[in-house]
C-alpha cells in the first residue's frame, strides 16, 4: 500500500495539494468572528444551480459554496481530494479507489455514501456538459458505503485532472437525484452553506449548514478545497448586472463584496477608506479562434500574416481599459505547463512582414470577417482594434457584430460566413495544459479544421499531453503543441485579464479566486 | 354592455392563437442556439448534440409545435430551458412585481402628467406653460437608464435615502416596497409623464376654445367649475385611451430599468429569456403578456363605452 501511495504522490498532482499543506490537522480558529449576514453583488444573472449542466461563472459562484466534489482543484489548480480522504491507484494505472471522508452529510441530513457518488457520476455521464471527462471510464463500483472505485478502459495520466476540472464540476448530490433532468436538480449538497431561497434574476440566499464536516487534512481554504468553515450566518448573492449600480451598492454598504469592478472605477474606489480592492492577476485569457474551413483563413500564409500584423499591447489596452498583462502562452505564469514556446510569433506588430506573407499567399483582398458581439464589450473592442491593425497591413477586415446567442450559435454551428470568433477563456486556461488545449483538438465546436480533423503534429503532442504518465514529457508536449498552435495560427491569445473585486473594509479573510468562496470570511464588528 | 364585453372577449381568442403561432414561428427562425448558450463554446459537438436531444430541440418544427399546443390545452406552458421551472408558474410569480411597479408608475404618470398638462393649458403661453413644457420635453427625451443611474448616485450614494436596487414585495413590507419601487417607478414613468402632459395640454386647449366653454364663461361660472364640470369629462376621453396604452407599456416591464435596479420583473424575465434563446419561456411569457394586454384593452374599451354610450352602439 505504501508503495502505491508513494507512486501516487510522485505521479499525480494530488501531491501538490498534500505537500503544500501537510497532513497536520488545522487547529487554528478560522473565523475571526461568527455570525452576520453578507451580501455579494454579482455581475451576471444566475439562472440555475444545476452545476452539472451549466458552465456559467454565476452558477459556480453560488453552487460551489453549496456543493462539493470527490476531487477538486486547489488554489494553484492542482487536483486535490475533497469528499474523499484517500485515493489509491492500482499499479496498472487503471483502477482508482476513493475512500470517502467519514461523517459527511447532505443538507437534508442523510449521510454521504458511495451510492451518492455513483449516482452523481451517472447523472453527469448522462447529461453533464463536460462528460467527455469520463470518456476513459469503463465502469465504477461501490464495494461498500465508504468506497468508490473507478475502472478505466486504459490508463490515462490526466484522468484526475479531468474529473477534478472545475469549469463544469461533477458535484456530488444524493443518489435519488441521479435521474433528475437538466436544470431539475434539487440543490442539496454537502457544502458549508445550504440553500434558503433562489429567485432567478434577483438573488440566492444561503445559510450556514450546521451539520457541515470540513476536510481537515488541508489547513484553510485552497481553490474549492481545504478546510472550509461558514463564519457567516447567511450570504445573499444579489444580481447587480449594471456596473454603476453594483459599485454604488458597495459604496452605500448595501453589499459587502462586489464582483468585477470596472477598471475606470478602480481609482475612485481606491480612495474610499471604507472599501478594499482585491485583484486576481490572471483571471482570463482574451483570445480568438480562426475558422480554418473558410477562405481566406483556410490559407496558412494569410493566417500567419494576420498574426504578424497584430500589436497585442494596443488590443489589450483598449479591451481592458489598461488592466492587462501580455501573455505569450495558453497558460499563465506560475502554472505547471506555462511555456513561452512559439512566443516569438506573439505580439509581432509587423505590418511589413504581414504584407510580404500576404503576397506569398496570393491574397487578393478577400474579406476577412471578424465575428463578435457588443454584449461582451471586451470581445467587441478586441475585434475592432484587431480589424484596424489588419487593415493597416492591407487586409480587408470586416466586423460582423451580432448579439451573443447568434454569434455563439453561428460559431458553433456554421463553418461559413465568418473567419474569426472572439471569446475569453475564464477557467479553461487555469485548468491545466490538456484542458486548455482541448478546445483546439478534434472534435471541437468553434475550432473549425477541415473535416473536423485538427493538425496532425498538434494532435500528436496533444495525445502525449493527455496520456503520458511522465509530467516532464507532458510539459514538453504542451510546449511543442503550443508552438505548433502559434505556427499554424490555430488560435490567437491576446493577453491576460485580471479580475478586480472590492469588499467593504470590515470584510476579513476574503481571497479572490476564479469564483467566489464565502467560507472562511467574516465581518469585523 | 354585457354583450359588448362578451363580444370583445370572443374576439381575443383568435388573436391569442395568432400571437402564440407567430411567437413560436419567429423563435424557430431567429438564429442562436439555446444548447450552445447552456454549454458554452467549450463543449464538444457530441455533447452539444446530446444536450439538444435532452432539451427536445432536435425535433422537427411541427412536432415541437404539436407538443406546445397539446401542453397549452392542458394549461401547461412548458418548462424553461434555462431556469428549469414551469413557465406559467414563473410568469405568475413575476407578474405581481411588474404589476405593482406599473401601477405605481401609472399613479405618478396620471398625477404629474395630467397636472402638468392642465397647468400648462390654463396658463397658456405664460411662464408656467413654458416651464411645464420644458419638463415634459425633458421627460420624453431623457433616457431612462441614464436617469436611473443619476438617481442612484443622488438618492442612494449621496443622500442615502433609497436603496440602489432590489425589490421588496408590498405584502412583506409596504414601506420597504415603497423605498425599493420608487426609483424604478420614476424611471419608468418619466417618459409617460411627458407624453401625457403634452396630450393633456393640447386636448385641454382645444376644449377650452369650444363654444360651450365660452358660453359657460359668459354665464359667469367660476373657472374651476368650468374646468371640473364642463371640460374634464371631454378631456378624459382621449386620456383614458392613452392611459390604457401607457399601462400596456408599463406592464410589459422595462428590461433596462429592471436590470439597473435589479428588479426581477416580467421585463427582465423576457429580456433574459430572449438573450438565452429560452424558447418555452419566450413563447409562454409572450402569450401571458399578450393575454394581459388584451384584457387591459377590453377593460379600457369598456370604460370608454361607459363614458360614451355611442361606442356600444358601434
Amino acid at each position: 500500500m505504501a508503495r502505491i501511495k508513494a507512486r501516487l504522490l510522485a505521479c499525480t498532482a494530488v501531491a501538490a495539494g498534500l505537500l503544500s499543506w501537510g497532513t497536520a490537522a488545522a487547529q487554528a480558529e478560522i473565523c475571526g468572528r461568527k455570525g452576520g449576514d453578507l451580501v455579494f453583488g454579482m455581475e451576471a444573472k444566475l439562472s440555475t444551480l444545476d452545476q452539472h449542466v451549466n458552465a456559467a461563472n454565476a452558477t459556480r459562484n453560488v453552487a460551489m459554496n453549496i456543493f462539493e466534489t470527490l476531487m477538486t482543484r486547489d488554489e494553484n489548480m492542482a487536483p486535490v481530494l475533497d469528499l474523499a480522504e484517500q485515493l489509491n491507484v492500482s499499479d496498472d494505472g487503471k483502477t482508482y479507489t476513493f475512500k470517502l471522508r467519514p461523517g459527511v452529510k447532505f443538507h437534508n441530513g442523510k449521510p454521504l455514501t458511495s451510492a451518492d457518488v455513483a449516482g452523481s457520476f451517472a447523472r453527469y455521464k448522462r447529461i453533464g456538459i463536460d462528460r467527455s471527462a469520463l470518456d476513459a471510464v469503463d465502469r465504477w463500483e461501490t464495494p461498500d458505503d465508504a468506497t468508490f472505485r473507478i475502472i478505466l478502459k486504459e490508463p490515462r495520466a490526466t484522468f484526475l485532472e479531468s474529473i477534478s476540472a472545475s469549469t463544469v464540476p461533477i458535484v456530488i448530490v444524493p443518489a435519488d437525484q441521479s435521474n433528475a433532468e437538466p436544470t431539475q436538480l434539487k440543490p442539496n449538497g454537502t457544502g458549508p452553506f445550504e440553500l434558503v431561497e433562489f429567485v432567478a434574476d434577483s438573488h440566492v440566499k444561503v445559510k450556514r449548514f450546521d451539520g457541515y464536516v470540513p476536510n481537515k487534512t488541508l489547513k484553510g481554504i485552497s481553490g474549492f478545497a481545504g478546510q472550509k468553515e461558514a463564519c457567516l450566518d447567511t450570504v445573499t448573492f444579489r444580481t447587480l448586472a449594471e456596473p454603476g449600480a453594483r459599485t454604488a451598492a458597495l459604496e452605500t454598504g448595501e453589499v459587502q463584496i462586489v464582483e468585477d469592478v470596472p477598471t475606470l472605477s478602480r481609482e475612485r474606489l481606491s480612495k474610499n477608506k471604507d472599501i478594499k480592492l482585491v485583484q486576481l492577476d490572471y483571471a482570463g485569457l482574451n483570445l480568438t479562434y480562426p475558422n480554418l474551413s473558410q477562405a481566406p483563413t483556410d490559407n496558412l500564409k494569410v493566417r500567419q500574416a494576420i498574426l504578424a500584423s497584430l500589436n497585442m499591447e494596443d488590443i489589450m489596452d483598449a479591451a481592458s481599459d489598461g488592466a492587462f498583462s501580455l501573455n505569450p502562452s495558453f497558460q499563465f505564469p506560475g502554472q505547471t505547463y506555462y511555456s513561452e514556446a512559439g512566443g516569438e510569433l506573439y505580439n509581432q506588430n509587423n505590418p511589413e512582414k504581414a504584407k510580404a506573407l500576404l503576397k506569398e499567399a496570393g491574397y487578393k483582398g478577400e474579406k476577412v470577417v471578424l465575428l463578435t458581439t457588443r454584449d461582451i464589450p471586451r470581445a467587441y473592442t478586441t475585434a475592432l482594434v484587431m480589424s484596424e491593425q489588419m487593415k493597416a497591413a492591407g487586409i480587408n477586415a470586416e466586423l460582423l457584430v451580432l448579439d451573443w446567442p447568434t454569434a455563439l450559435g453561428m460559431s458553433v454551428n456554421e463553418s461559413k460566413g465568418w473567419n474569426f470568433f472572439f471569446t475569453t477563456w475564464i477557467t479553461v486556461t487555469a485548468q491545466g495544459g490538456a484542458q486548455s488545449l482541448r478546445n483546439l483538438a478534434d472534435p471541437s465546436n468553434v475550432h473549425k479544421p477541415v473535416g473536423n480533423k485538427s493538425d496532425e503534429e498538434f494532435m500528436k503532442q496533444f495525445n502525449i499531453l493527455s496520456s503520458s504518465p511522465d509530467l516532464e514529457k507532458r510539459k514538453e508536449a504542451f510546449a511543442k503543441a503550443q508552438a505548433r498552435v502559434f505556427d499554424q495560427v490555430m488560435a490567437i491569445p491576446f493577453g491576460a485579464i485580471p479580475k478586480i473585486q472590492a469588499t467593504r473594509a470590515n470584510v476579513e479573510g476574503y481571497i479572490p479566486f476564479f469564483n467566489t468562496r464565502v467560507s472562511n470570511i467574516w465581518l469585523k464588528q | 354592455m354585457l354583450a359588448y364585453a362578451l363580444r370583445r372577449i370572443a374576439q381575443a381568442v383568435p388573436i391569442l392563437f395568432l400571437v402564440s403561432l407567430i411567437s413560436f414561428g419567429i423563435m424557430q427562425l431567429v438564429p442562436g442556439d439555446p444548447a450552445a448558450m447552456l454549454a458554452g463554446p467549450n463543449a464538444t459537438p457530441a455533447e452539444l448534440a446530446q444536450l439538444r436531444q435532452n432539451l427536445g430541440l432536435d425535433r422537427s418544427f411541427l412536432v415541437q409545435l404539436g407538443i406546445f399546443y397539446s401542453n397549452l390545452l392542458h394549461g401547461d406552458l412548458g418548462h424553461s430551458l434555462i431556469l428549469g421551472q414551469p413557465v406559467l408558474e414563473t410568469v405568475i410569480e413575476r407578474s405581481p412585481i411588474s404589476i405593482s411597479l406599473a401601477i405605481y408608475s401609472l399613479v405618478l404618470t396620471i398625477l404629474f402628467g395630467i397636472s402638468i398638462g392642465m397647468v400648462a393649458a390654463m396658463r397658456h403661453n405664460r411662464i408656467l406653460d413654458q416651464i411645464a413644457m420644458v419638463i415634459a420635453l425633458l421627460g420624453v427625451s431623457v433616457p431612462n437608464f441614464w436617469l436611473g443611474l443619476v438617481m442612484i448616485v443622488l438618492f442612494s450614494v449621496q443622500l442615502g435615502w433609497l436603496p440602489t436596487g432590489g425589490y421588496i414585495p408590498f405584502t412583506e413590507d409596504p414601506l420597504g416596497w415603497l423605498r425599493s419601487a420608487t426609483m424604478p417607478a420614476i424611471a419608468m414613468a418619466l417618459m409617460q409623464i411627458g407624453l401625457l402632459a403634452r396630450l393633456t395640454r393640447s386636448t385641454m386647449l382645444e376644449i377650452l376654445g369650444q363654444d360651450y366653454i365660452r358660453t359657460a364663461r359668459a354665464k359667469g361660472l367660476r373657472e374651476t367649475t368650468i374646468i371640473v364640470r364642463h371640460a374634464m369629462a371631454n378631456v378624459l376621453m382621449p386620456i383614458v385611451t392613452v392611459i390604457g396604452m401607457i399601462l400596456s407599456v408599463l406592464l410589459s416591464g422595462s428590461v433596462i430599468v429592471e436590470t439597473i435596479f435589479a428588479v426581477p420583473g416580467i421585463g427582465a424575465l423576457l429580456g433574459n429569456a430572449i438573450l438565452a434563446r429560452d424558447y418555452p419561456m419566450i413563447q409562454g411569457g409572450l402569450l401571458f403578456v399578450a393575454s394581459a394586454l388584451l384584457l387591459l384593452n377590453i377593460a379600457v374599451d369598456l370604460i370608454y363605452a361607459w363614458l360614451d354610450p355611442r361606442v356600444r352602439l358601434q
